[in-house]
């Protein structure tokens, strides 16, 4: 290390002032300079951080965000040297920290997973996966949309607007999130017997009649003719939405 | 050669139409890395077309925190899977006391500094297997200063033995900024070690401040920096148009590198010339 303990300092002081604001002593500094590099970091990361989480920014009041965007930048050392992936660390920063906007706004947590979960889902690296256009939806194995995640909220985040959100409306919801062709991410709501039939489906390629016994078992029912039809139409939509790709190949 | 910074905002129009016709694109590696979906597909396009540089912005080359060399592997399999012509990054630091700044800050120009960062150069121009432009960016104060600016660069380009992306706006908005001569910097500048010019818009904010936004048009004074510049080089260089906000029409930007392309022509003839 050829750095001198000085020459460190200042820079730390310098790197810590566009953090908080607050400026030490530094020799030869250009005090009335020095205030762009915190606008400049600040403007960046404020944006960044509005970009990415647009609903929660209208959910909050202005002094809300400006304190909560302040502080998670003075008290969290960011770890991405992507920028784009940086927002998802003011999650972790919340939780970590118990901040106290989470207990204020208690669908806070969802709709800031939520909103991330686009980004993320836009975002992130093709998955490429084996399978065929050629099968027939009621016989073959269906292989799922390998990017994909799901999800459980507490509140209904991705039906209702936030501040339309009530106490009554807690209950779990189940939500898959695929990304198309395209590159939209795609949304759907899944009923707890849905949810069974995508997570069988992660594990491998299952065709209906599978999906049918799996799901039998796991609730230890036995499904109706209704059940059959319900399954068939959730397959024929997640199929057309691409969150069922296509058919496992022939081997 | 004359190439743009290829940015998201314009992606679609500058892929949809042939409005703009640049000689390569430049992107920053942190923007794309690890990215699919659409935005791959439109990159995907973009590198079919055109040839590449890149430009870093996390490498942090003058932190005092330790090179990450997780993120340096993903650049330089980003570097080979992109076949990029070059990997440049800022003379300034980007992250301190392990926590990203997401923006360039000014090194102290000390004697100290030089060795560390000319020293960091050499590793990563190590782990790459490759020699890195380093470029001299824009600041607004100096940190606790023991020797001049250009000794700073020079002696850490000689040092480090690497190349210098020379941004010619940058040289005309510090110079402006700490009240110094552009011309007489340029000429002391080791400029054999230039491989790459960059060239961009400012906005003047105060008597005595200039901010390096990349958010408007090249003005007529760093047209000229860089035509004395290419002169005092007498060598064919890669000139890139940066423009990073208030993007204008398509049509604007193919003005500005119509022209910067007509003063690389000229000046070659012109040193063409004179060598003959
Ligand atoms: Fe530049």
């Amino acid at each position: 290390m050829q750095l001198l303990k000085q020459t460190r300092q200042y820079q730390s002081e310098l790197a810590g002032y566009c953090r908080t604001g607050i400026l030490q002593q530094i020799p030869g500094i250009h005090t009335g300079n020095v205030v762009q590099y915190r606008k400049l970091v600040m403007n960046v990361v404020d944006d960044i951080l509005q970009n990415a989480y647009p609903l929660t920014y209208d959910l909050l009041t202005g002094a809300e965000w400006d304190a909560l965007v302040a502080k998670f930048f003075a008290g969290h050392s960011c770890k991405s040297p992507q920028v784009w992936y940086m927002p998802k660390e003011l999650i972790g920063y919340m939780v970590d920290t118990d901040h106290a906007l989470l207990k204020q706004y208690p669908m806070l947590l969802n709709l800031l997973q939520f909103e991330w979960l686009e980004t993320e889902m836009f975002m992130m690296q093709d998955i490429p996966v084996p399978l065929t256009r050629n099968g027939d939806l009621l016989f073959s194995k269906l292989v799922l949309n390998p990017e994909h995640r799901l999800m459980v909220l507490e509140y209904p985040v991705h039906r209702k607007k936030p501040s339309d959100i009530r106490p009554e409306d807690q209950q779990a919801y189940y939500l898959a999130a695929h990304r198309d062709e395209e590159g939209q991410v795609v949304f759907t709501e899944l009923s707890p017997a849905l949810l069974r039939a995508v997570e069988h489906l992660q594990e491998r390629a299952i065709s209906i009649q599978e999906l049918y016994q799996l799901i039998e078992q796991d609730f230890g029912i036995q499904l109706t003719e209704t059940d059959h039809l319900a399954i068939i139409q959730f397959i024929q939509q997640a199929y057309a939405e691409e969150l069922i790709k296509g058919f496992a190949p022939v081997t | 050669m004359v190439g743009i910074g290829y940015r998201k905002d314009f992606s679609e129009e500058f892929l949809n139409s042939d409005i703009i016709s640049p000689s390569f694109i430049e992107v920053a590696p942190e923007n794309w890395l690890g990215v699919g979906g659409y935005w791959k597909k439109q990159f995907q396009k973009a590198l079919e077309r055109y040839p590449l540089f890149t430009h870093g912005l996390s490498l942090s080359i003058g932190s005092p925190d330790e090179l990450d060399f997780q993120f340096l592997a993903n650049v330089k399999a980003f570097l080979k899977e992109t076949g990029a012509e070059l990997y440049s990054e800022h003379l300034s630091y980007a992250k301190c006391d392990n926590a990203h700044l997401y923006d360039l800050l000014p090194i102290p120009f000390t004697e100290d500094a030089v060795k560390h960062v000319a020293e960091r150069i050499r590793k990563v121009q190590d782990f790459l297997e490759q020699k890195i432009a380093i470029e001299i960016v824009s600041y607004y104060t100096p940190v606790a200063p023991e020797i001049t600016e250009i000794d700073f660069i020079n002696t850490i380009l000689q040092e480090a033995d690497c190349e210098l992306l020379l941004d010619v706006n940058n040289v005309y908005v510090n110079a402006f900024n700490h009240k110094y001569d552009a011309r007489q910097f340029i000429e002391q500048l080791d400029l054999d070690r230039v491989r790459y010019i960059h060239m961009a818009g400012h906005e003047q904010v105060s008597d005595s401040l200039i901010i390096d936004t990349h958010g408007e048009a090249i003005i007529v004074p760093v047209y000229d920096l860089l035509e004395y510049t290419l002169e005092l080089l007498g060598r064919d260089v890669p000139v890139l148009l940066e423009r990073d906000f208030n993007i204008p029409e398509m049509e604007a930007l193919q003005a500005e590198i119509r022209k910067l392309s007509n003063i690389k022509e000229t000046v070659l003839k012109r040193t063409a010339h004179a060598v003959a």
